[in-house]
């Protein structure tokens, strides 16, 4: 799957650009947040991309074929939308509402049959909902309602998920779900679009980042290239620190907001660090279904490994891997964020300078 | 309540409740059959019944004209009024995401109403009374869609355009009535718009009845797709559905239905109310159980009432009168003692 936005503007009617010239892309497997002050078009962009509102220019592609050009039923059995969990939603039980996300697959005079009932149950006791089959939608605290619309989304089977602020209104645990849930689907294969407005669970969780500006301004690419202090502050006004904290299988980053500044133009993506450092990336992962991830990453960066050395440790139920690479360091880092993002994945980075310098932990 | 949920898990019918509603339309229909100022005893009723289907002995001429002639179509009709009535008040509070929608909601039946007035005022007979009804109910609803509808205007636009239109199609009907002739036509217009259902004869069925069925089929087979409509629109676009399209079928289904209900018998207020509220109260909100409950049930409830309304005293009492008397305290009891619903 693979889904562009080519050159994209977007404005209201009265004449207001909220988007201009947009380039990006994503493909299976990514984890993309979309990140942006109010108004700034994060919600726009996502309706432009469903083809629920118009482009005034350029056209959004997936595989290459115009979203307009594509018939309503043929899209949406690719692609799935978990709108946000407010406002009013009808009184169905839980059941119910997430066979509605079967609807796709279906004809247009057809009732859902066993086997689509059989796989909205399979997808509950997966996602750990069965508890609220009977619960009406009505009835549900956010983030209860919230699981329900994603397992409704995937009970479409979609390649590409489409989430607007899934984890806004939620509670620190539910939106830890909700992430964790998210990384999942990623690590299966699929491409998840979020909109938040947490700068931090962009960081956390990741893989690219579209930060927006007011005025349609925007900045694309790797997380920690886009994520940065000098974009925060440019983007919303605000004076940031990164910091980072260490637990023993990983390092986060973390952001804190310090004080309002006058937002500004002119983002960069960061390419600080772009120094040749050797470096050796250190994992335990009890995830072995990240594997296959892991290798496609591998191999992606496989100009700058140097060399690798895995094992499975069974009676642990993990295995682990050590690669030696020789590289510049944001591309080291950029690897190392996304073998980090991965659930189930602990690990850490060591880098020196090639010639003896000082030494380093970073994630 | 949890109990409820279990019977419909899969928000499909359970065999027992299927059962029920194939059984009870035939049943109260049976009973309407043998009830009346002429009372017929059931036995005689099936003896009649046997001896059209496969032979035998017919029962005094009279009681024959009774049965098939009188009684019969108009059960027929009260089956089919009450079932399309029900049906199309269903989809209306499922489009509109609005527990108070009934089939009149889109001025249909103010605008039936103002033509078959108008028909009783130039002196038509029964079939042009219908015909002229049929269509301006028809107008009525082109008028609300067009004031309107339109991008960017939610569905309530259309509700208000609707109360608008069926506002001056009201206003138009006191208008006939203020006109026409007290001694004559003023009678008949005003006991018709309360609703009566003993026009009913074959050639009236002939003319509405399709119309009626062949909408109840287009909802019946679209019960899935139903469930999409009280979603957001985005959410409906979401679902693979043509949300425009189901609405635009939702609404000529209902509306072919509900304007030929009062091209036949008026206004028969309250059932298109009732029974899809006391279905969602039993069987939730998913159109795959509560379409056809509401069908089903529609169409038991208007024969009782109308058997009601036929042979409670010497003189028949219009039926409006009697779904509110009937409908309203039963509706009221069945809430307290559910607890309520929601959309």
């Amino acid at each position: 799957m693979n889904l562009k936005v080519e050159n994209a503007s977007f404005s209201y009617r009265k004449g207001k650009t909220v988007i201009k010239g947009l380039n990006f892309g994503a493909s299976s497997g990514d984890l993309i947040a979309i990140l942006g002050p109010n108004g700034a078009g994060k919600t726009t962009l996502l309706r432009c991309i469903m083809g629920f509102l118009k482009w005034s220019s350029g056209k959004s592609t997936l595989d290459g074929e115009d979203i307009r050009s594509i018939p309503g039923r043929r899209f949406w059995s690719r692609v799935a939308y978990v709108p946000q969990a407010r406002g009013v939603f009808a009184a169905y039980p839980a059941e119910e509402m997430i066979l509605l996300g079967r609807t796709n697959r279906m004809g247009i005079f057809s009732v859902p049959k066993a086997e689509d009932l059989d796989r909205v149950h399979e997808l509950m006791e997966k996602m750990h909902i069965s508890r609220l089959a009977g619960r009406k939608c009505t009835e549900m605290s956010g983030g209860e309602l919230q699981m329900i619309l994603i397992a409704r989304a995937l009970a479409a089977e979609p390649e590409l998920l489409i989430l607007d602020e899934p984890e806004s209104n939620l509670d620190f645990r539910n939106q830890l779900i909700v992430l964790d849930t998210m990384s999942e689907l990623a690590a299966n294969g699929i491409c998840c679009i979020f909109n938040t407005h947490y700068p931090a669970h962009a960081l956390m969780r990741a893989s690219k980042a579209l930060l927006f500006c007011r005025g349609g301004e925007y900045l694309f690419g790797e997380t920690g290239h886009v994520v940065t202090e000098a974009n925060i502050e440019k983007a919303f006004g605000v004076k940031a620190v990164i910091g980072e904290v260490e637990t023993p299988g990983n390092i986060y980053k973390s952001i804190i907001p310090l004080k309002v500044t006058e937002p500004g133009a002119g983002m960069v993506g960061h390419s600080d660090g772009a120094g040749r450092v050797i470096a050796v990336i250190s994992l335990i992962s009890s995830n072995f279904a990240a594997g296959g991830r892991i290798n496609a990453l591998l191999h992606e960066y496989r100009r700058y490994v140097v060399g690798r050395m895995g094992m499975p440790y069974r009676e642990c139920g993990v295995f682990i891997l050590n690669v030696t690479l020789d590289g510049p360091e944001n591309e080291i880092r950029s690897l190392s964020h996304k073998l980090g993002i991965l659930p189930g994945v602990h690990g850490k980075v060591t880098f020196a300078e090639p010639e003896g310098g000082k030494a380093v932990d970073e994630p | 309540m949890t109990k409820a949920r279990k019977e419909n898990s899969t928000g499909v019918l359970s065999p027992l409740w299927e059962t029920v509603f194939l059984l009870l339309p035939i049943l109260t229909a049976l009973a309407a059959l043998c009830i009346g100022r002429i009372g017929i005893a059931p036995a005689d009723m099936f003896r009649s019944l046997w001896a059209h289907l496969a032979k035998g002995e017919l029962l005094p001429d009279q009681m024959e004209t009774v049965l098939w002639k009188i009684r019969f179509p108009r059960i027929l009709l009260a089956l089919l009024v009450g079932a399309g009535l029900s049906t199309a008040g269903c989809a209306f509070q499922s489009l509109f995401s609005n527990p108070l929608a009934t089939p009149d909601t889109l001025g249909v039946a103010s605008g039936a109403s103002f033509g078959a007035a108008l028909g009783l005022l130039i002196g038509l007979n029964l079939i042009g009374v219908q015909l002229i009804s049929l269509f301006f109910g028809v107008i009525a609803v082109l008028l609300t869609w067009i004031s309107g509808a339109g991008r960017g205007r939610g569905l309530n636009s259309m509700v208000l355009a609707g109360i608008m239109v069926g506002s001056l199609f009201s206003a138009l009907v006191s208008l006939i009535k203020f006109t026409a002739d007290t001694e004559t036509k003023l009678p008949s217009i005003t006991y018709w718009l309360m609703g009566s259902l003993d026009s009913a004869g074959y050639g009236t069925l002939l003319l509405g009845a399709p119309w009626i069925l062949a909408g109840i089929l287009v909802l019946y087979l679209l019960r899935w797709r139903l469930n999409v409509l009280p979603l957001s629109e985005e959410e409906a676009k979401a679902s693979g559905t043509n949300i425009r399209a189901l609405r635009i079928v939702s609404v000529l289904c209902a509306t072919a239905i509900t304007a030929s209900c009062v091209s036949m018998c008026g206004q028969v207020g309250w059932v298109g109310l009732l029974v899809p509220h006391i279905c969602r109260m039993k069987f939730g909100n998913n159109h795959l159980s509560l379409l056809p409950a509401s069908i089903f049930t529609g169409a038991a409830f208007l024969v009782i009432v109308d058997t009601v309304a036929r042979s409670a005293s010497a003189a028949e009492i219009p039926i409006s009168i009697l779904t509110a008397i009937i409908g309203a305290p039963f509706f009221i009891i069945l809430m307290r003692r559910s607890g309520g619903w929601q959309m």
